[in-house]
């Protein structure tokens, strides 16, 4: 049976004393995140997010099918997360545990409940048909912070991700394959980003942005908190832990925003690289008989 | 890798040739670790890795850099204790193994009366007395001979870091830059930094030190040259610049 792996107590009496003189293990400030990095797949909605050494996949697919008896306009939109034993021996298939749980909430209100993808925009027949996306988050390496990693990559897949376009003539839906017609991106209306912040100390009063997960073994309590890069907040969770002061949390909040729009940028940059990269010399290369010999 | 040798890279099953087996006229010839002999004379590896061969010593073995520490006897460890049963302690050398035992007794002056006390979690640098791949490992913190310590009991303070099982055994060797290739500890000691360390083979090191700067330090000098894979020049360079950054 998998056993959580305990850090000894020399490293956590260790943690705590360097936090106190303002040292992390890795040497970065307490608010610089691991790097990060974000590749796509060669299929469209695939995207692969490492931080640190913290790996999660996102991967986006969609079908037709027929949408809630209470909701006939929605399409419907699901995020499935899976925590196995690859992420880290301590977590079992099929077995959900606390960390998996708060994940899929969380994941559950920075994206869906958010309204960051138009629902309404996957119905194509009220009440019979409409698309059901479904995004797959597969947690590769554990090493802390699986949170604002896995809101990442969905953002991410979910920008990139193509649906299949259709038409209606008469009653009649019509599904076009990528080759009969480009494929359409998503209705996106805002992206949202999660920063998690993790607090040591008995009062709280050391914060962290982005805990290894040694840091969280440690930690007294942690916030997330999940904004777009306009400012405007998803949701605010702190579940549990010691009490913090109010002022901090409004100061967390704050530098929150300043990473959602690095985040922002960053992904922005990322999603023009991979069109460019697909679409080489773009329009006129397309139209241009030319053959390269 | 001992001089005058020759060294090839070996996948497991593969034949070796018997012309590289070394002959001596007195000394019987002696298999290291990651070799087995399949009587009469094929002499197969079990794992990838080097394999390296020491004519005067009539011996060879494999240098590979595996995952999962297996307990060999007479290794230096550094365990976490789990739990304490009846007159023993149960040590973790790896995560998620099974635990390794360590007789409440087989400490430096300890009686019934006087047992060291190790709370859960607390690490204790051990020599593995008793390994086979049918029961589990045994360790003493007090050398059988002597009846002395000698560096081995429970760590307090510091920080234990994870490298990895190659590094481990490098930072071990006698001779740990002409034959290893690692003299990173060396080059943080001429930088001024005061520290202890205790290298355990099953992957971890501690690092003690009055100052947490420096073990930080330390510990990232070693993270950095176990991912990066660095040869002597390069660790000069890399325990230059930490220690101008932590300045």
């Amino acid at each position: 049976m998998p056993r959580e792996a305990e850090p000894s107590l020399n490293e956590k009496q260790f943690i705590v004393q360097a936090l106190g003189e303002k040292l992390r293990l890795d040497g970065r400030e307490f608010d610089q995140y691991r790097p990060l990095e974000l590749t796509f797949g060669d299929q469209y909605g695939v995207a692969n997010v490492t931080l640190g050494k913290t790996r999660v996949l996102a991967k986006v697919s969609a079908e037709v099918t027929v949408p809630y008896v209470d909701r006939p306009l929605d399409g419907v939109f699901t995020i499935a997360t899976e925590l196995g034993p690859m992420a880290s021996p301590a977590f079992e298939v099929g077995r959900p545990t606390e960390t998996e749980v708060l994940l899929a909430r969380l994941l559950e209100k920075t994206v869906r409940r958010s309204g960051a993808l138009d629902t309404e925009s996957l119905c194509l027949v009220a009440g019979q048909k409409c698309w059901s996306v479904r995004v797959d988050v597969h947690v590769l390496a554990h090493d802390g912070n699986l949170i604002d990693a896995s809101c990442f990559a969905v953002v991410a897949a979910l920008r990139h991700f193509r649906k299949p376009d259709t038409s209606i003539a008469s009653g009649q839906l019509t599904v076009y394959t990528p080759a009969e017609r480009e494929p359409v991106p998503l209705s996106w209306l805002h992206s949202p980003f999660c920063v998690t912040w993790s607090f040591f100390g008995d009062d709280g009063e050391t914060t962290l942005l982005d805990a290894t997960w040694a840091e969280e073994q440690v930690r007294v309590s942690s916030c997330t908190v999940s904004l777009n890069r306009h400012g405007e907040i998803c949701q605010i969770a702190k579940l549990g832990g010691v009490p913090v002061e109010a002022v901090a949390l409004l100061q967390c909040t704050a530098v929150a925003l300043t990473k959602a729009k690095e985040f922002s940028t960053f992904l922005d940059g990322k999603l023009a690289e991979d069109a460019k990269r697909r679409n080489k010399g773009g329009f006129m290369a397309e139209l241009s008989s030319e053959n390269d010999r | 890798m001992a001089t005058d040798t020759k060294s090839l890279y070996v996948l497991p099953g593969d034949a070796i040739d018997k012309s590289l087996v070394p002959r001596h006229k007195k000394q019987p010839l002696r298999l290291g670790p990651g070799l087995r002999h399949i009587p009469p004379s094929a002499i197969v590896p079990t794992t990838a890795g080097q394999l390296v061969v020491e004519p005067r010593k009539n011996s060879m073995w494999m240098e590979y850099n595996g995952g999962r520490y297996v307990p060999a006897q007479n290794d230096l460890v550094i365990g976490q204790v789990q739990r304490s049963a009846a007159e023993l302690y149960l040590v973790n050398l790896a995560a998620h193994t099974a635990s390794a035992t360590l007789p409440q007794l087989a400490f430096e002056g300890a009686t019934k009366k006087t047992r060291p006390q190790l709370a859960q979690g607390a690490l204790v640098y051990a020599r593995v007395v008793l390994a086979n791949r049918h029961m589990d490992a045994e360790l003493e913190c007090v050398s059988a001979a002597t009846g002395k310590a000698e560096g081995l009991g429970p760590l307090t303070g510091g920080m234990a870091f994870d490298v990895s099982l190659g590094l481990a055994r490098r930072l071990l060797m006698a001779r740990s830059r002409d034959e290893g290739g690692v003299e990173v500890l060396e080059l943080l000691g001429a930088e001024g930094l005061a520290f202890e360390t205790a290298v355990g083979r099953n992957g971890r090191v501690w690092v003690g030190s009055d100052s947490p700067k420096t073990i930080v330090l330390v510990g990232r000098a070693l993270r950095e040259t176990d991912e990066g894979r660095l040869d002597v020049e390069q660790q000069r360079k890399l325990v230059k610049r930490l220690v101008r950054e932590m300045r």
